[in-house]
């Protein structure tokens, strides 16, 4: 687009109107609703009859069917396919139409199309990020009172197992997307001296490709259900309802979008930093979300490939997985964790760079071993791709690789240290100002090492083969991605909220959410651990009642974090309306996002910045 | 970690900073380290077999050996807390250490993380062995373990099946588990073993146990609508009891 912007001479308007103009989401929808139906109700006519008895087969490939032509449908109708087409016609979008594309003076409407600039992107991605935490949380809160009593009960089972691999897939899909997707695309191009992403229409594709995702997610709830817990193991997934097949569409097309995403942001920092950047004086953020993206470049084609097996197993009836056609469980297993351990790093090293990037302005010195940070967070993206057989430890696969894979599963707590001295470093004699981001530092230092320590105990295998699918490794894994991960985000929310939104988060309310997060939490995940160490397993519904004074503590804790999160979307709402308007650089900080004016103008930059130093230089003026 | 420390004529560890980060963080290696072994041994259940011992025993040292990590960098934490703090809409002035990186502390920090890792490594691979070692066990009894939605299936060497494990005290089991429909786990809770039921495949594990008593199999992965109830008891008893108890079995088995 920009190269377009510089040649205004290589368009000229046109008198009609063009096609683009006419489509927004209400267009998507529509074309995505008529066109799954069509497709359902021709294949409904025209597929033939199972030769032989099966569990779904037809069914499955109707299914299918009508979710890729929803999926066909929906991006035709967003205007993902204009561009494309004009291509293939051998033309390109004139300069009037690319400028209506970046939502040039189109106020709100250009939230709900395919719009390509990416500060417009990095709000939607903030909206569903949240409205995928709140359903997710609902979801978690549906789990906890399930689990209140020991005899569970309330919810049938069938729902409850779909509950729980819902609320799984849910929270991981916008754990992934919380940093990398706000502030990823609103703040990384002007951070880094840019005026838009590297490739904007593949922005936009990756933030509606999430949105087409969601409706098969949604579909599945009412056709079975995903019932096989956000891991949808085979074969338990290849005998699950029909809903498995929407988790299968959901995972395609937001595998798609991740690699979309990683591919852009990838490109856009190495080739468009400022003048001046140099890797020396590129923030540490940068590092976050460039690691986080290209980690799930390798990750995710392997996770869409495995779900592709996955659809075949069930309408084709192919043997991937299934036995007894000479299938194996376990080539599930590999591939879903070859994308499944570097994926838990995707969602926490850019949560942890956002802290860093923020622990240099709240205690006003530089960060302290810009190095070690920048090693530690290489140091794990590499270890991380070599780790993924720790979560088939006992799944019998391969005993003799037990000890190489918790060799390099215990590696990665060199590289991880890395990252906890760089930040207590920073801290230790510090000027603190006191805010709630700076406290999200500590709060992420105490969530992350018990997160990390207990890490260790479970890469132990003899430790492994008593902790493996219970509670403890759920508790454990939600000190990392929720207490370590989600901290880091909500505090990076709270930090850019001036230059996203021109308007100050509310201080107190910050405050009081906060502490009734940090507190649940913490309260939450010790009765899990607790009862994990007693012997609970994992996703059950129901258990003996020797679990229950932990699991009564789990579900008070959880209802506490869930008030705070409310008390944060109060926040988070207040504020945006009608919160203190915001200064330029509110928090005195020097990396280049504060130098634009609020509201940033569309192209962020007049004239492209040339940087002369590194971005924590304080204190230098005393030398 | 003392090399945190700007480069002054001073003496580093004469700062009160200092001092309170060492005396915090004696304090808080104890108290941590107490915590979390004891957090460890008083909520498992108690053991029904060496390797169990053995887990808990490793809980308890890894708790031991992380604690005096968590408790430096809690302990740093905590001063940095209580030493300078500025409230207000405005930052305050640049603080007064500006050091911006230390290659000794980097070096200490790193090293010392390495030992530990490696430590973690050797102690686990140790105790590792002597369990992958249990599978060759000789003098054995040999039960065959089938998983199926929702209950655990048990065959023995003379015939017998039954739905509930029996097993001798003190004699080493090696258990072939499979699965007839989808994955299952099966777990010996007390005895601290587990091994993953896979359809089309068998797989091993062995364990000893070491206390007559009743103990509780649990199925550790999701397998479906009543996932939940798949659990059952292990009747551990004398080798009398067994003997007598297998003989009952078969002879109901090989009734026509």
């Amino acid at each position: 687009m920009t190269a377009t912007m510089n040649h205004p001479a290589a368009a000229a308007g046109k008198s009609r109107k063009p096609i683009i103009e006419h489509l927004n989401i209400v267009t998507a929808f529509a074309l995505g609703a008529i066109s799954a139906f069509v497709v359902w109700r021709l294949a409904l006519q025209f597929l033939p009859a199972d030769t032989e008895v099966r569990l779904f087969t037809r069914e499955d490939k109707i299914t299918l069917l009508s979710m890729i032509a929803w999926f066909v449908g929906f991006m035709t109708g967003i205007g993902a396919l204009v561009a494309p087409f004009r291509w293939v016609m051998g033309k390109d979008l004139s300069h009037d139409e690319n400028m209506f594309l970046a939502g040039k003076d189109m106020g709100i409407k250009r939230y709900f199309r395919y719009t390509t600039d990416h500060k417009v992107v990095g709000i939607q991605y903030l909206v569903i990020t949240m409205v995928i935490f709140g359903i997710g949380g609902i979801l978690a809160m549906l789990i906890r009172a399930n689990l209140g009593t020991p005899e569970g009960g309330w919810i049938h089972p069938q729902a409850y197992n779909s509950i729980v691999g819902t609320h799984g897939i849910i929270m991981i899909v916008g754990t992934i997307i919380m940093v990398t997707g706000p502030i990823g695309n609103f703040i990384m191009p002007i951070m880094i001296g840019a005026r838009d992403m590297a490739f904007p229409r593949l922005n936009a594709l990756s933030f509606w490709l999430i949105v087409a995702a969601a409706v098969p997610l949604i579909w599945a709830q009412f056709i079975g259900g995903i019932s096989t817990g956000w891991s949808a193991y085979n074969p338990l997934a290849g005998q699950a309802p029909l809903g498995m097949n929407g988790y299968i569409m959901f995972i395609c097309i937001f595998a798609l979008s991740t690699m979309v995403a990683g591919a852009n942001i990838t490109t856009t920092v190495v080739r468009m930093r400022a003048k001046g950047m140099t890797w020396n004086r590129t923030p540490i953020l940068i590092y976050g979300i460039v690691a986080s993206v290209a980690l799930a470049l390798p990750a995710f084609p392997v996770f869409f490939l495995s779900q592709v097996m996955s659809g075949m197993d069930r309408a084709l009836d192919t043997s991937f997985y299934n036995p007894a056609g000479g299938g194996s469980g376990w080539l599930y297993e590999n591939l879903f964790w070859i994308m499944g351990h570097p994926e838990v790093y995707v969602i926490l090293i850019p949560a942890v760079a956002a802290l860093m990037e923020m622990a240099p302005v709240f205690t006003r010195r530089p960060l302290f071993s810009f190095n070690v940070a920048v090693m530690g967070i290489a140091g794990i993206s590499g270890l991380s791709v070599l780790v993924w057989a720790h979560h088939m430890y006992i799944s019998g696969w391969a005993p003799l690789l037990n000890a190489p894979f918790m060799l390099t599963t215990e590696l990665i707590s060199i590289p991880t240290g890395m990252l906890f001295l760089v930040l207590v470093g920073t801290l230790w004699r510090g000027r603190l100002w006191m805010t709630m981001p700076t406290m999200s530092i500590f709060a992420l230092l105490w969530n992350f090492m018990i997160g990390g320590v207990t890490g260790i105990y479970l890469s132990d295998v003899p430790a492994d083969a008593f902790l493996h699918g219970s509670m403890y490794v759920t508790a454990h894994f939600h000190y990392t991605l929720m207490g370590a991960g989600l901290t880091g985000a909500i505090a990076a929310l709270v930090f850019w909220f001036p230059k996203m939104t021109g308007r100050m988060f509310d201080k107190k309310l910050s405050w009081v959410s906060f502490w009734m997060v940090q507190i649940g939490f913490n309260v939450t995940f010790a009765g899990m651990f607790i009862v994990g160490l007693q012997g609970q397993p994992r996703r059950v519904e129901a258990y003996p009642a020797l679990f229950n004074h932990g699991n009564l503590v789990t579900s008070i804790g959880a209802a506490v974090i869930m008030s705070g999160m409310l008390v944060l979307l109060y926040g988070v709402i207040s504020s945006w309306r009608n919160g203190v308007k915001a200064p330029m650089n509110p928090w005195q900080a020097k990396t280049l996002e504060w130098t634009v004016p609020n509201p940033i103008p569309l192209e962020n930059f007049d004239v492209l910045p040339t940087v002369t130093s590194d971005p924590y230089g304080y204190g230098k003026e005393k030398k | 970690m003392t090399d945190l420390m700007p480069p002054t004529k001073n003496k580093w560890w004469k700062s009160p900073d200092v001092k309170k980060t060492f005396i915090l963080w004696i304090i808080l290696t104890i108290a941590i380290g107490i915590f979390g072994s004891q957090f460890h041994i008083l909520s498992m259940p108690a053991p029904a077999s060496d390797v169990m011992s053995g887990v808990i025993g490793l809980m308890s040292l890894f708790s031991w050996a992380a604690a005096p990590v968590a408790a430096l960098v809690f302990a740093m934490c905590i001063t940095a807390l209580t030493s300078s703090r500025h409230y207000g809409d405005n930052p305050p002035a640049d603080a007064d250490h500006q050091i911006s990186n230390s290659p000794r502390a980097n070096a200490t920090w790193i090293s010392v993380s390495a030992l530990l890792c490696l430590f973690a490594l050797v102690v686990g691979l140790v105790v590792f062995q002597k369990e992958a070692d249990a599978i060759h066990e000789e003098n054995a009894i040999h039960v065959n373990v089938t998983g199926q939605q929702w209950a655990w299936n048990y065959d023995y060497a003379n015939g017998a099946r039954s739905e509930t494990l029996y097993l001798p005290v003190g004699v080493p089991a090696i258990f072939h588990v499979t699965s007839k429909d989808v994955k299952h786990s099966f777990w010996i809770v007390e005895m601290g073993i587990k091994m993953d039921a896979n359809p089309g495949y068998t797989t091993e594990t062995a364990v000893t146990p070491n206390k007559i008593g009743v103990f509780n199999v649990r199925c550790a992965e999701l397998c479906g609508l009543l996932h939940a109830y798949m659990q059952n008891k292990v009747h551990v008893v004398s080798k009398d009891d067994y003997e007598k108890w297998l003989e009952d079995r078969s002879a109901l088995e090989a009734r026509p």
